[in-house]
């Protein structure tokens, strides 16, 4: 009679447990959901990623700045044009990173023959640099990393020449000036060469009547000829360069004769 | 009595069965987690494009002279077929500053990523852009 009680009792309780199982199962399956959900907003991976894409950006623009303000003093603009460019990049950059504080300085080369970051030579033996050196720091700092990386800019454009001259008749002299080109430590073309030769006290631009030829070697090495009435036997030749960054640098020579 | 029970259990059934739906249901409207792989590649692609375009002051040269055609001629050729983009260029203090479209095709109703990039100029002036690439797959 017990027994029976019993296990007429288990048998009213066995709708409850189904429904306690379900309660169960369902909070299973809505906390296995959160999870897979919750595991598939993890980005540490992708901030790495977007951060090195970010330094890279940050440096090549630096480069860009650093070159377009020795364009600019080389052309004849003030030497403090590169601190003034480098300070509005620096503060648009701090700007820039959205998931961190980041912090780019910089400080302009001011050792023997830089001043400010700058340093010319046009020189009378041949040579002719325009050249521009900053160092930079970026430092980063967010929720996962901390970056603290130094690079530097040294941006130089340089003017080989050097020049001889025949003697065809009179004082109609013959004059061949070999120019060579770099950009830093590589040869580099030329956007714009101007020749000048110096008669008198002035200096003169070969041009047509001077059976005025340039030839371009596609190296960075260009030949130019020209044909002049200079009395002189000091035959003092100029090149002028702008580059394909628009840098611009000369540098004089003294003809050779041959 | 038998009858009352049968009743209560099937009405018991029920209510399990309803529960296990309710939370099938409940769980289907979550938003599905985006896909993250395919928004990170995505993403690096964009920037990746306009790194390569940018290493030799390309970008810079096209954004001053306001070739906006040839933008997004070099844009369809660096990124892969099947991802759409817009790009929107501001200068320095964040105005737009390209007068038409630099698009393949629209984003709209798409799971799109954005990018954002600063560039300088190599200019004698030395200016600052700041480009914001939207990539979505086509598909």
């Amino acid at each position: 009679m017990r027994g029976r009680k019993k296990m007429s009792q288990k048998r009213n309780n066995s709708g409850q447990i189904l429904l306690i199982v379900a309660f169960i199962m369902a909070s299973l399956l809505l906390s296995a959901q959160l999870y897979i959900f919750e595991v598939g907003k993890i980005t540490g991976e992708m901030e790495s990623d977007s951060l090195n894409d970010f330094l890279l950006a940050t440096k090549l623009g630096s480069r860009h700045v650093v070159i377009g303000s020795l364009a600019n003093i080389s052309n004849g603009g003030q030497s403090s044009n590169l601190a003034g460019n480098l300070q509005r990049w620096s503060s648009l950059i701090s700007k820039q990173y959205q998931f961190g504080k980041s912090v780019l300085t910089y400080t302009l080369k001011d050792t023997t023959p830089y001043s400010s970051g700058i340093w010319t030579f046009w020189g009378a033996n041949g040579i002719g640099v325009s050249s521009a050196y900053a160092n930079f720091t970026y430092k980063l700092s967010d929720r996962e990393v901390d970056v603290d990386q130094s690079y530097f800019m040294n941006i130089t454009s340089t003017v080989f020449i050097e020049s001889s001259y025949q003697t065809l008749s009179g004082d109609t002299k013959q004059v061949n000036v070999t120019i060579n080109v770099f950009n830093e430590e590589n040869t580099a073309l030329a956007k714009q060469i101007t020749i000048y030769y110096k008669l008198l006290d002035s200096w003169q631009i070969p041009n047509a009547t001077n059976s005025y030829t340039i030839s371009d070697y596609g190296n960075g090495t260009y030949i130019a000829s020209f044909a002049a009435n200079i009395p002189s036997l000091n035959v003092e030749v100029s090149a002028h360069i702008v580059d394909q960054r628009g840098i611009y640098v000369k540098a004089n020579a003294t003809s050779i004769q041959i | 009595m038998f009858d009352q029970k049968g009743q209560i259990r099937i009405i018991e059934a029920f209510l399990a069965i309803a529960v296990i739906f309710s939370v099938l249901l409940i769980s289907g409207t979550f938003p599905s987690s985006p896909n993250l792989d395919r928004q990170k590649s995505l993403a690096n692609l964009g920037t990746q494009a306009l790194i390569k375009l940018d290493t030799n002051g390309t970008l810079g040269n096209l954004i001053l002279q306001e070739n906006w055609t040839a933008m997004k001629r070099s844009l369809d050729i660096l990124l892969p077929i099947g991802v759409s983009f817009n790009l929107t260029i501001y200068d320095e203090n964040l105005r737009p500053i390209n007068s038409q479209a630099i698009q393949n095709s629209n984003l709209l109703s798409r799971e799109a990523v954005s990018v954002q990039y600063v560039c300088a100029a190599q200019n004698l002036d030395v200016q600052f852009f700041v480009l914001r690439l939207q990539l979505a797959w086509t598909r």
